[in-house]
């Protein structure tokens, strides 16, 4: 007993060594539980407060402690990435009785393509709210136990795909020849999250181009594969509209934010998701606030390294201008 | 509450803390046992820990007046409470949308237009095991095979002992009630090797498991399309591997918790793909449910007392029920029916062809045994009949161009973890992990295990559920 209660601690701290000699550092993961407690901090929420929906831009982008600074109020952050918004702000209107301010991202890929519950863009959010009804009293103890361990191990990593590092996400890198071909371009992780769901690009994404471009690489590869997909722009918007006026008509306010993207994106956008037919008639339709990066000098002009996101010191200064706008026009107070 | 999760890590640890620390009497400990055991139970879903207790008070009731009852009329009836409020815990919990889905099915095709709005039901963690574990209490006072349990407090614990509540072993009551009359301490030698075989639990549930092999059975059976006939047997292997390794391991962890307690708990599982035939299948896999369901189901139903037709009867009805136990749709049923069709049909041959196992048919036959299993591991798996039909047609090659799905790792890994389970399986089909320890040298015996506990801390991930946790 003493020989394997020694030689596995021994093993472990080789492991924790190995990882951080790779630049692995202990980290929160952006998982389920996480989610999950913010999720159950709106049931507590009150008129003055704001939510976050949308997907990885308003995420990235929208820097809750820049936001608390600017406004006294630190906002709970919903968005998810690589999600629509959809069902996350069903959830809050048809599910809970808050009546404050809800920020919904918009990025026009996730958010029109499709209503479909178990499709890629609403399948993560459909999930976590499952697990959100779901989750035990165990699932609560075993999260709040984790939190040290995860903030004090580099090992301890729930990260799936080419940084995953437990067992399993390593084996599943391995390749021996290809059976079946993967032509999805390796997806490293570009962000850290701490405890309140403030997400922050790393500081290698913002410097170090080559890295930058691993992540262009996966963005390309989106746009290609979705390109088959014909966008369900109808079903979406009256889903959405129809839910933002059933929250205005319990007091609540929503604003929809359009956060930077640029470069070859930028213009793949430009061409599938026009403005025009896509971000304007949403606008007109849900008669909300709605703050498009390019209608604002202070919002534009932003170099995303890797074209779809800002690095932490950018979404610093994105978040500061937008919210000085937003309590200009009269949605926030300081 | 999971055993694997940093969650149960402290829970055990005060639970140790508190049973050796010396500050309570026997009967303390064994109050605070069974409050750790409702604690266990209700971190899950505490209103449904309401079930236990009724199940308790019912059996406890039921099995003091069958001590004294003496008329076999009022015996019948207290038997039958016992049966009714289990079983109707069941059939309401487990099978009632089963149910209403089949009525309803009936009442359609019956050309009437019946569209019910399906029942919201949480089906209560391991109620198949519990209900099944204090059922056999009464019947066994029925039939007066038992003594009632001396306090009420045995017989709680005995029901709700959490190392074995909602995944087993299924123990009887003289096998367990009885061992908490007297105080239990595990000796050092005890602890140890209840902690060995914790940690071989663990193992074969995060590395095996849920590492190895989930992945790939997961990709397989969720594919919705049809596939090559290599995916598919892979796909089904790794499965089986999987639930082996799954539901194995909770058992070997409920046997070492058990025993890290001083109590001992009886083997689930005795190398069950190495079995030669399927009547030894069942001798070796999930042994407390296959002697449970051969005591109070096969046997009453007239067993092989009463001729070959009446014996191959109750052997069907018998699997076909085993199928039902273990979840509410029909491919469970087709389960059950094809174990119940080979036993028959083992039975047949044996009766026609005597065969002298040597090492050499031994090993075929225990392939041939383990290939049949698999085909009915397809019907477990699957959720639809649909992707089970596709997966046997694959598995038979009639799908010549179903598409390939995993990479050459992929069946590979599996293709290893199902070989190397195999050959200690038979390796070992005649012996005990026990017995290979002792003629282990202990620094190798340590390093095995330090390798186990290493590989599990960095498999850590999300804590995924057992299998059977859902039966």
């Amino acid at each position: 007993m003493i020989i394997g209660i020694t030689g596995a601690l021994i093993g472990l701290v080789a492991w924790e060594i190995f990882w951080r000699s790779h630049d692995f550092v202990p980290d929160l993961d952006d998982d389920d539980d996480l989610w999950v407690i913010h999720r159950a901090a709106v049931e507590e929420a009150n008129k003055d407060d704001m939510v976050i929906v949308g997907s990885s831009r308003a995420y990235f982008d929208l820097q809750l402690d820049k936001w608390e600074e600017e406004t006294g109020r630190r906002p709970i952050q919903l968005a998810i990435e690589g999600s629509s918004p959809l069902y996350a702000f069903d959830d809050l209107v048809n599910n809970t009785d808050f009546n404050g301010t809800i920020v919904v991202g918009v990025t026009e890929g996730l958010f029109f393509s499709t209503l479909f519950p178990e499709a890629p863009p609403n399948e993560k959010v459909v999930n976590r709210l499952k697990y959100y009804e779901d989750r035990t009293y165990a699932d609560r103890l075993n999260y709040t136990l984790s939190i040290p361990l995860q903030s004090s191990f580099a090992f301890i990593s729930d990260v799936s795909g080419v940084d995953g590092i437990k067992l399993k996400a390593l084996l599943d890198e391995i390749q021996v020849g290809q059976r079946v071909p993967n032509p999805m371009p390796p997806f490293h992780k570009f962000s850290e999250v701490d405890i309140s769901r403030n997400l922050r690009m790393t500081t290698r994404t913002a410097t170090d181009t080559a890295f930058a471009g691993t992540i262009k690489k996966v963005w390309l590869f989106f746009n290609q594969a979705g390109s088959q997909n014909i966008p369900e722009k109808e079903a979406t918007t009256n889903f959405f509209v129809e839910n933002v006026k059933k929250f205005k008509d319990r007091g609540g306010e929503v604003i929809l934010v359009r956060c930077p993207s640029t470069g070859v994106l930028r213009e793949h956008e430009n061409q599938v998701f026009s403005r025009s037919e896509f971000w304007d008639p949403l606008v007109e339709k849900a008669e909300v606030p709605a703050y498009h990066f390019e209608d604002y000098a202070t919002l534009s002009g932003f170099d995303c390294p890797e074209w779809s996101h800002l690095s932490a010191e950018d979404a610093d200064i994105f978040t500061a201008a937008l919210v000085r706008i937003l309590i200009k026009d009269g949605f926030l107070s300081n | 509450m999971l055993f694997n999760s940093l969650g149960f890590i402290l829970f055990l640890g005060l639970v140790l803390f508190l049973y050796y620390t010396g500050i309570l009497s026997w009967t303390n400990r064994k109050r605070m046992l069974l409050l750790a055991s409702y604690l266990f139970y209700g971190l899950w879903n505490p209103p449904l820990v309401i079930l236990l207790w009724i199940s308790t008070i019912v059996d406890w009731t039921a099995g003091n007046k069958l001590a004294v009852e003496k008329n076999s009329g009022r015996r019948k009836l207290w038997l039958l409470l016992s049966m009714l409020t289990n079983l109707g815990f069941l059939a309401f919990f487990k099978y009632g949308n089963f149910l209403l889905e089949n009525f309803t099915a009936g009442v359609n095709a019956l050309g009437m237009t019946y569209e019910p709005q399906p029942m919201d039901i949480i089906l209560p963690m391991g109620i198949s095991f519990y209900t099944f574990q204090t059922m056999s209490y009464t019947i066994d006072m029925y039939y007066q095979r038992i003594k009632p349990a001396r306090t009420f407090l045995d017989f709680a614990l005995y029901v709700t002992f959490f190392p074995q509540l909602v995944a087993g072993p299924i123990v009887r009551a003289k096998d367990l009630i009885s061992q908490f009359y007297d105080e239990k301490k595990a000796t050092a030698n005890q602890f140890m090797w209840g902690s060995f075989l914790l940690t071989i639990g663990l193992f074969q549930k995060v590395v095996l498991a849920d590492t190895l092999l989930s992945g790939t059975a997961d990709a397989v059976f969720g594919a919705a399309k049809v596939l090559n006939g290599l995916d598919a047997w892979i796909g089904t292997l790794a499965f089986s591997g999987q639930i082996f390794f799954d539901f194995a391991g909770y058992s070997t962890c409920a046997i070492g918790i058990a025993l890290m307690l001083g109590i001992i708990l009886p083997d689930n599982f005795k190398y069950p793909y190495a079995a030669i035939g399927f009547s030894d299948l069942w001798r070796r896999w999930h042994i407390s449910l296959s002697t449970w369901l051969r005591d109070y189901l096969y046997i009453p139903l007239g067993g092989n007392k009463n001729g070959i037709t009446r014996m191959y009867v109750a052997l069907i009805l018998t699997m076909l029920l085993g199928g039902l136990w273990h979840g509410a749709a029909w491919t469970f049923v087709v389960w059950g029916a094809l174990h119940g069709l080979y036993l028959v049909i083992e039975r047949f041959l044996r009766s026609k062809v005597r065969l002298k196992i040597n090492p050499i048919n031994g090993i075929f036959l225990a392939l041939l045994t383990y290939a049949c299993v698999n085909i009915t591991w397809v019907f477990f798996r699957a959720r639809e009949f649909e992707t089970a039909i596709n997966m046997i047609s694959s598995m038979f090659f009639i799908n010549n161009d179903g598409i390939k799905l995993l990479q050459y790792f992929d069946i590979f890994k599996v293709t290893v973890v199902i070989s190397l389970l195999f050959i200690c399986h038979y390796l070992m089909r005649n012996s005990s992990l026990k017995e290979l320890s002792l003629k282990t040298p202990s620094w190798l015996f340590g390093v095995g295990w330090a390798i186990m506990l290493f590989l599990i801390a960095i498999s850590q991930g999300s804590g995924q559920q057992f299998i059977y946790f859902q039966f």
